[in-house]
């Protein structure tokens, strides 16, 4: 079985990986980064959105093999101990019903505001086309989004 | 097998053998598989630098066939390939448009593909390369039918190549069951070119899940040249759509379509007359 080597969360990791796993698979059941959630087969929920080499990817399209060498951020990676700005927006404006969604909508929205750090309610709206929430709790994520946003631009970006 | 070669060389090579299935951004490949593991070898051209970027030329503009649709949404480009940036916007959603390529778009031959009308309109030829040596075929000839190219088993796309031989603004239009991640019921390119009394020079049209390979509309193109920039969706008319063959299907009638792409080609026409104001 071939070896994988890759940068998650800044940590160097290696593990052997069976040529056809999907990233989402290795990261959940070799590296027990079980925070990312697998919620569709057909690529559309984003609740497998992670940031590879710092852009939004959903890591169920990709293989584990294809990220040899990439740099990838997963939700455990925001967190220095205190939530990333974003994720205490998400709990203060109770942007999550279930929970479910909730790690691809975080890595998403930061992707939106690494590109466009003063997003409008429409380009939010706009961005999480990938995001599907079944609680219908989109209300809330947009308003948290916001002020993640805000913050982020407030106390710098991570 | 998995393989990952870093030259075109190995790649070519490697494909040489039987059975390797070719793999890019993977965003069709792994949701078609679902549960079954692939059948053959699987030959990955993401780490081949050859097929990356896009290289704007004084004569052409080159897509490597590595190039997602978010490179193309951030490189600047011509007016022309306007109509083709917005298509890239309605390609899946925005990590799809990260990892998905153009020329994969093209290879996977979906007649819904959103990136066929506008590089349909914009002329596109595909570049492709095999142990026997390179050959370009005309995107128009390249999709033969549904999910069907006249890429040889042997063969990798290496670029699409587009000639600069309009100037001009462009749209792209499309409709959907709804706003979002759908599929086109019916979609539009169009791109025009103004001659000198400020009138139509040349006109581009395309069409899109209307036949089993989207359409350039020749006949209309024809009779666009000297309209007015302010008459160019009024001089649509229904016979310009007759070489399109749209089927019934859960998504609409062929009747709804037909009328559907009728009213989005009077409305690209328009956007990309409107584009000249700007």
């Amino acid at each position: 079985m071939p070896t994988v080597t890759m940068t998650v969360n800044g940590r160097a990791v290696s593990g052997e990986a069976e040529p056809r796993t999907l990233l989402v698979q290795f990261l959940r059941d070799t590296l027990g980064l079980t925070g990312t959630h697998i919620g569709c087969d057909t690529s559309q929920c984003g609740a497998c959105v992670v940031h590879l080499d710092g852009l939004s990817v959903k890591s169920c399209s990709m293989l584990a093999v294809q990220a040899e060498g990439a740099a990838v951020t997963t939700i455990e990676g925001l967190s220095n101990g205190e939530l990333q700005p974003m994720q205490a927006a998400f709990r203060e404006h109770h942007g999550l019903q279930c929970g479910f969604c909730t790690p691809g909508m975080v890595m998403s929205a930061i992707d939106l505001v690494n590109q466009n750090p003063t997003p409008s309610e429409h380009d939010i709206r706009e961005w999480l086309d990938g995001n599907i929430c079944r609680c219908t709790g989109y209300h809330n994520i947009v308003k948290a989004i916001k002020a993640g946003a805000e913050a982020m631009a407030a106390g710098g970006k991570r | 097998m998995f393989l990952r070669p870093r030259t075109l060389r190995e790649a070519v090579e490697a494909l040489a053998a039987p059975g390797v299935g070719i793999l890019a951004g993977g965003t069709d490949f792994f949701p078609a598989l679902g549960e079954r593991k692939p059948a053959g070898a699987v030959l990955d051209l993401t780490a081949i630098p050859e097929l990356r970027g896009i290289e704007i030329g004084p004569e052409r503009i080159r897509i490597g066939a590595a190039a997602s649709w978010t490179e193309v949404i951030r490189t600047p480009l011509p007016r022309a390939f306007d109509a083709l940036k917005a298509a890239a916007r309605e390609v899946g959603s925005v990590q799809i448009q990260n990892r998905a390529t153009v020329a994969g778009n093209l290879c996977n031959a979906s007649p819904a593909a959103d990136g066929v009308p506008p590089l349909l309109a914009l002329d596109a030829e595909i570049e492709l390369l095999s142990v026997r040596g390179e050959r370009r075929v005309p995107l128009g000839s390249f999709i033969t039918g549904n999910r069907k190219t006249v890429r040889a088993p042997g063969e990798i796309v290496t670029a699409i190549l587009v000639p600069r031989t309009i100037e001009g603004p462009s749209s792209f239009l499309k409709l959907g069951a709804r706003r979002y991640l759908v599929i086109s019921i019916a979609m539009v390119a169009a791109i025009l070119e103004a001659d000198t009394t400020g009138r139509v020079g040349q006109a581009r049209v395309a069409v899109g899940s209307c036949s089993p390979v989207a359409r350039r509309l020749a006949q209309l193109e024809r009779d666009l040249v000297g309209a007015g920039l302010e008459e160019v969706g009024a001089r649509v008319e229904p016979r310009h759509l007759d070489v399109l063959s749209p089927i019934d299907d859960l998504r609409g009638t062929a009747e709804y379509r037909r009328d559907a792409a009728r009213t989005l080609v009077a409305r690209a026409l328009e956007a990309a007359a409107g584009g000249f104001l700007q």
